[in-house]
């Protein structure tokens, strides 16, 4: 065989076809601008948040982020939120370690222990706790479940309060982190749950059936095949939990005391910090200075929740190919 | 020579026909049942709950079941009751946790509603006025104002971005489904300072009812666009070439062919965008203030909401103060239960006209 005949491969061309008649151009041209809207927005918030949280960050520095005192006195203004930013970060991990559990646990009891009925019940119950409104939540947090939370602190203080983070010297148990973290954990369970759920019921039945067929029991096979495919978007939705658990405002208010120095550890006092609760808290009786350094405060949580929740969404994306 | 081959005996998990043996039913019945009463014993003892359900009762339970699984179906029935037992603890724990939030909400609101407590407003009422005078009357109308207004705007933005994302091939398709999604992780006080800062911080406006509209829309649209999108998808694609290769017009083939056929889908995306942002606080707390009379223009002056009402009486030391705020969080779960069992009947609906078609 020679090869010296090469024929020259006809250029590709792209076949795409252009709306021609003028009302499919419009058709799509709204699609086009309403779908865009949405970069427009986050570059909107962005833009107007940091413009008048400029004055802020030019004044305090970088100490606005890792400083932990905030002083309203006009004179010499000092707004820093290290404690809050710590605070919530130490709050959503709570809530994560708590929800993780609660949420996998739910899955998998929808998609491979139920039949079908209780399977759907089961779903109608857990869309509806993500639909409980977040001050709604709060209010039973403060009223009905701190109490009983504390009493659960208290238990944790008495046995094990050896471990320097069930450590309280005070003896009060009400609005602290521990606390907060279970609200919160309530608030993002639906949400891991429902990504889970859709990721455990998208799973290659043949993968499970072939497990079992080779004598692999339940665990084996929840171990082996199911937890391994599914990882990815399990992350992606502990993610997106997290995002949400960043931003919670209302409920963490209501349940926990916002002091101004860092709590590192001791997650059963009193003391406990969140961006998005104190920029509520203070929000009310805040002259323009200070409504400055709270637009800085919504500034830096709007970033940090927006890159959690972009590489949330980037990782459930790549997790579920079947939705393309 | 011909080689021997040895049967292995076959795992007993691996005999799923087989029935159960009446002496293993007895045992997976006192599994379920013995640990419970072990538990009970241990609280009638005098242990505090908590403890004899973490101590007493988990433990014994997964005791128990592991035996009886191994003695049920081999060393692999062990490691599954373990998983089965904890799976629905932790399951059963979440639902415990949203029992406790309805229940809760329902015992103490009912006390509060009567039928002023619709109709009446805020005026003259102090945290210890009786409870037979004012109510959420204004602050029902003043949600139902502000959330029309951010529905009207959301929904049709949030359907033209489903229709970008299904019905097209634009460029930005990729960034735009991640930005959706990364919106729904916005924080609600965000969205109102962002407001606050474009229309009230520069004076353009005072505190007024429009800009809480405005506010809840970055709430609203990932919602409507997200679930908008799924119902689309739906659409098989042969509908869509169908009415193109009839020689529709991509509009006409989308709205008298995909539209109608994602119809409930739609609706439902709708429904749930709204019970999203029902119960919104923070955003309307930055943006709209509360008042205390009703307000039946939310272009002039501050308007109040369900939420914000709640959230007035919520940190007080008066019973009655606190009543109303049970009162007003009953209400709002009365509103966000009627949408959601509407958007339940919505796809109920479909999946019933899809049955009967066949």
């Amino acid at each position: 065989m020679s090869e010296t005949e090469v024929k020259p491969a006809a250029q590709r061309r792209s076949l795409r076809a252009k709306p021609f008649s003028r009302s499919d151009r419009i058709f799509y041209k709204t699609a086009t601008a309403a779908a865009n809207s949405s970069i427009v927005l986050v570059t909107l918030i962005l833009i107007f948040l940091a413009w008048r949280s400029w004055p802020a960050f030019e004044s305090q520095g970088i100490g606005y982020i890792f400083g932990s005192t905030w002083d309203n006195n006009p004179d010499k203004m000092i707004m820093q939120i290290g404690p809050m930013l710590w605070g919530s970060i130490q709050i959503s991990i709570l809530g994560v370690i708590l929800a993780v559990p609660m949420a996998i646990s739910i899955a998998y009891f929808i998609v491979f222990m139920a039949n079908k009925k209780i399977a759907s019940g089961v779903t109608i119950l857990v869309d509806l706790l993500a639909a409980l409104p977040s001050v709604v939540l709060g209010l039973w947090g403060l009223l009905v479940f701190s109490p009983v939370a504390a009493g659960w602190a208290k238990l944790l203080h008495d046995t094990l309060g050896f471990l320097p983070f069930f450590a309280n010297e005070d003896g009060n148990f009400l609005r602290s982190p521990f606390i907060a973290g279970w609200v919160v954990a309530v608030m993002i369970v639906p949400i891991i749950a429902s990504v889970t759920r859709e990721i455990f019921s998208q799973l290659d039945r043949e993968l499970i059936n072939a497990s079992l067929a080779l004598g692999a029991g339940r665990w084996s096979t929840f171990r082996r095949v199911i937890l391994p495919t599914s990882s990815g978007g399990i992350v992606g939705g502990v993610l997106l939990g997290l995002g949400r658990a960043l931003g919670e405002t209302v409920a963490i208010f209501f349940v926990l005391n916002l002091v101004f120095q860092v709590n590192w550890w001791n997650i059963l006092e009193a003391k406990g910090g969140s961006v998005a609760s104190m920029i509520l808290a203070k929000f009310g009786e805040a002259g323009p200075a200070e409504v400055s350094g709270l637009m800085a405060a919504g500034v830096v949580l709007f970033v940090v929740t927006l890159l959690v929740n972009s590489l949330a969404s980037y990782i459930v994306a790549k997790a579920q190919p079947w939705r393309k | 020579m011909e080689k021997v081959v040895t049967a292995v005996p076959r795992p007993k998990t691996a005999e799923p026909w087989k029935q159960i043996s009446f002496i293993n039913l007895v045992l997976i019945v006192l599994a379920a049942v013995v640990p419970l009463g072990i538990g009970l014993l241990a609280m009638l003892a005098g242990l505090q709950f908590e403890l004899a359900l973490l101590l007493v009762f988990l433990p014994v339970q997964i005791v128990v079941g592991s035996l009886v699984g191994r003695r049920v179906s081999g060393k692999r029935g062990m490691s599954d009751a373990i998983l089965q037992v904890l799976v629905i603890f932790f399951a059963a724990s979440v639902f415990v946790l949203l029992i406790s939030v309805v229940w809760s909400v329902l015992e103490s609101g009912v006390k509060t509603l009567s039928l002023q407590f619709f109709t009446q407003n805020n005026v003259y009422i102090s945290q210890t006025t009786s409870l037979d005078y004012g109510g959420v009357g204004h602050a029902i109308i003043g949600t139902v104002l502000l959330v029309s207004l951010s529905t009207i705007v959301t929904v049709p933005l949030g359907i033209a971005t489903a229709v970008y994302l299904t019905e097209t091939r634009g460029r930005t398709r990729t960034l735009v489904r991640t930005l959706i999604q990364a919106l729904s992780g916005l924080p609600s006080v965000v969205a109102g300072l962002f407001i606050y800062a474009m229309f009230i911080a520069t004076g353009i406006t005072q505190y007024v009812g429009w800009t809480g509209s405005l506010a809840l829309i970055p709430l609203m649209l990932p919602t409507v666009a997200r679930v908008a999108e799924e119902s689309l998808i739906l659409v098989p694609q042969e509908l869509r070439n169908g009415a193109l290769a009839l020689g529709a017009p991509a509009w006409r083939a989308f709205w008298l062919v995909t539209m109608p056929a994602a119809k409930s889908g739609l609706i439902t995306a709708v429904l749930l965008g709204i019970a999203r942002i029902i119960g919104e606080t923070a955003p309307l707390v930055v943006t709209t203030f509360a008042a205390n009379g009703t307000n039946l223009n939310p272009f002039n002056g501050p308007i109040a909401t369900l939420p914000t009402y709640l959230y007035g009486f919520i940190n007080s030391n008066f019973d009655t103060a606190v009543q109303r705020a049970w009162g007003a969080a009953l209400v709002i779960l009365i509103l966000v239960a009627i949408l959601f069992i509407a958007a339940r009947v919505m796809t109920r609906s479909k999946k019933a006209k899809k049955k009967a078609g066949n």
